[in-house]
């Protein structure tokens, strides 16, 4: 990703053929205020049970703790999630993966999330403590109609209390 | 003033009565006392605080009579703070038969409204900080998260950056991003004037630094585009005068610092020639006015070409390769001729640095073209 570099190379006369890349240096910059500004939200007034911050110098790459809410088998655990943001955030959604394992309908073996406001229901004005609320909210209320791993899902709609419990023994040896 | 306190005396003591009976913030206040208070602008934590303030005032009379002197001081002569004492006597007046009056309560209670009074004071500019962060918050757009730029307002009225608005419409599909309406076409959305006469009032110096940005990016972009000529002839002729100069004062810039290391490598040259021989003055005068000469005809070329209309790009860069071939033969001859006295050599810079300045004109000329 050229964050500094696209912006010196268009001022340079030798930049003759680098047509495309003005365009994405500029929404680079924008996107890149964004999250800055998003980030200073989030210190200010993080939501509940949930954390985020960039990973290291780059600015495009998060990461999240979300905390197992209470009444339900995810209680107490601690769940870390990546975070990619795309070049031309907000307008393409956040690439968000689970890094914990964690035993849920929605989420599969490597961590990937099926969540709506993730892929076609993304809008520009959401925000990370939007997306990290809404997380937050499938852990209390999973969706099995939309599975990406159908076990979980079939017992979720079968036998709750099994999966219930198979869930909290999942927080217990992976999330503590 | 007498009267008023004796007329608010009981009422006022049943706030320390009850925070002595119960613990529950619930029942420390009446409902109706709640109600009243909300309608006042007083919300829970500050009337729980005000109480608890009282509870914890060891020396009462003499603390009493410091707040009410910097309570004076404090207040500016204001009607809102008249209204604010008003609306506070209402709702203590309500419980009046509630209550009944006792003395040590009375001390409390006028303690207690005096350091609500005197908090009010001393966060009588915090609202007012207050409130420009809810219309910051309020006016600001939801896709940069900036104060709206141009705001431009969708037909389910909600209002972002025209920018803003624009590329999510061009990535995102024409949906409304805070409500998923459909919008219509996002390419033209026009600019809310009264929004954004608004934006403009209250944050004068956000506008001013977003819009000393977008200058800014335009400007590069325009240079940019101008640099390359595929995109340079898609610009405007506006535009193109404006980078222009831009990118003229960038060259101008450049040519300074080579004609300086020139002139200095030239120096040298001369320098070491210098000891090596010796020729005669007139004749490096005579080569220095050959080389002006030389210089105008250049110029009139360069004019010339102007005046015809546009120069094809192939002829600028015959003019250019010829000008650096003069220059190169030029220095060459200079480093050949000898010392060459002053009065010569600065007429002979400026010549050449004016040479070149209209060579890089015109080749930049002929690019954006």
């Amino acid at each position: 990703m050229m964050i500094g570099g696209g912006r010196s190379s268009s001022s340079s006369s030798t930049a003759t053929a680098a047509g495309g890349t003005w365009v994405s240096t500029t929404s680079v910059s924008a996107s890149g205020k964004r999250i800055q500004r998003e980030m200073s939200e989030l210190n200010a007034d993080p939501p509940p049970h949930c954390s985020a911050a960039p990973k290291g110098d780059n600015l495009f790459h998060w990461v999240a703790t979300i905390i197992g809410p209470p009444g339900t088998p995810y209680q107490g655990g601690i769940f870390f999630l990546d975070i990619a943001f795309p070049s031309d955030y907000p307008f393409q959604p956040p690439k968000v993966v689970f890094k914990t394992r964690i035993y849920h309908c929605n989420v599969d073996a490597a961590g990937n999330l099926s969540l709506d406001i993730l892929k076609d229901s993304w809008s520009p004005a959401l925000t990370i403590s939007k997306v990290l609320t809404a997380i937050r909210s499938i852990f209390s209320n999973p969706d099995p109609y939309s599975p990406l791993t159908s076990g979980v899902a079939r017992l979720y709609l079968a036998d709750k209390a099994k999966h219930d419990e198979i869930a909290s023994e999942w927080t217990l040896r992976f999330a503590k | 003033m007498v009267r008023e306190e004796a007329k608010q005396a009981p009422e006022d003591s049943q706030q320390p009565n009850k925070a002595e009976t119960s613990q529950n913030v619930d029942n420390l206040f009446s409902p109706r006392f709640k109600s009243v208070a909300a309608m006042a602008g007083w919300d829970e934590e500050a009337l729980i605080i005000a109480s608890l303030v009282v509870e914890d005032t060891p020396d009462r009379q003499q603390s009493k009579q410091k707040k009410r002197s910097d309570s004076i001081f404090n207040t500016p002569p204001c009607t809102s703070s008249r209204r604010k004492r008003r609306a506070q006597r209402t709702p203590l007046n309500l419980d009046e038969e509630q209550e009944v009056p006792k003395e040590e309560g009375e001390k409390e209670s006028m303690e207690q409204r005096i350091v609500v009074e005197d908090e009010k004071n001393s966060k009588a500019n915090e609202p007012a900080l207050h409130c420009m962060d809810k219309l910051r918050e309020e006016l600001s757009c939801a896709i940069c998260l900036d104060i709206c730029f141009e705001p431009s307002t969708t037909p389910c009225g909600h209002s972002f950056c025209k920018k803003c608005l624009r590329s999510a419409a061009d990535k995102c599909g024409k949906r409304c991003p805070k409500c998923r309406q459909l919008i219509g076409n996002g390419r033209s959305c026009t600019v809310n004037t009264v929004l954004w006469n608004t934006i403009q009032l209250l944050f004068p110096k956000e506008v001013e630094t977003r819009k000393a940005i977008a200058a800014d990016a335009l400007n590069s972009k325009e240079a940019f585009e101008c640099q390359s000529p595929q995109s340079g002839t898609r610009s405007t002729r506006t535009t193109r005068t404006r980078t222009r100069t831009r990118v003229e004062n960038h060259e101008n810039q450049a040519l300074a610092a080579r004609l300086q290391r020139e002139d200095l490598s030239r120096l040298v040259n001369t320098d070491t020639n210098m000891t090596r021989r010796r020729g005669d003055p007139n004749q490096d005068n005579n080569a220095a006015s050959a080389r002006l000469q030389r210089g105008n005809d250049l110029s009139r070329l360069v004019r010339t070409g102007r005046r015809r209309g546009t120069p094809s790009q192939d002829e600028d860069a015959a003019l250019a390769l010829r000008l650096q071939r003069e220059e190169f033969m030029e220095a060459f001859r200079g480093s050949s001729g000898h010392e060459g006295n002053e009065q010569t050599r600065i007429p002979l810079a400026l010549a050449r640095a004016n040479l070149r300045a209209m060579a890089s004109r015109a080749i930049n000329r002929g690019r954006a073209v």
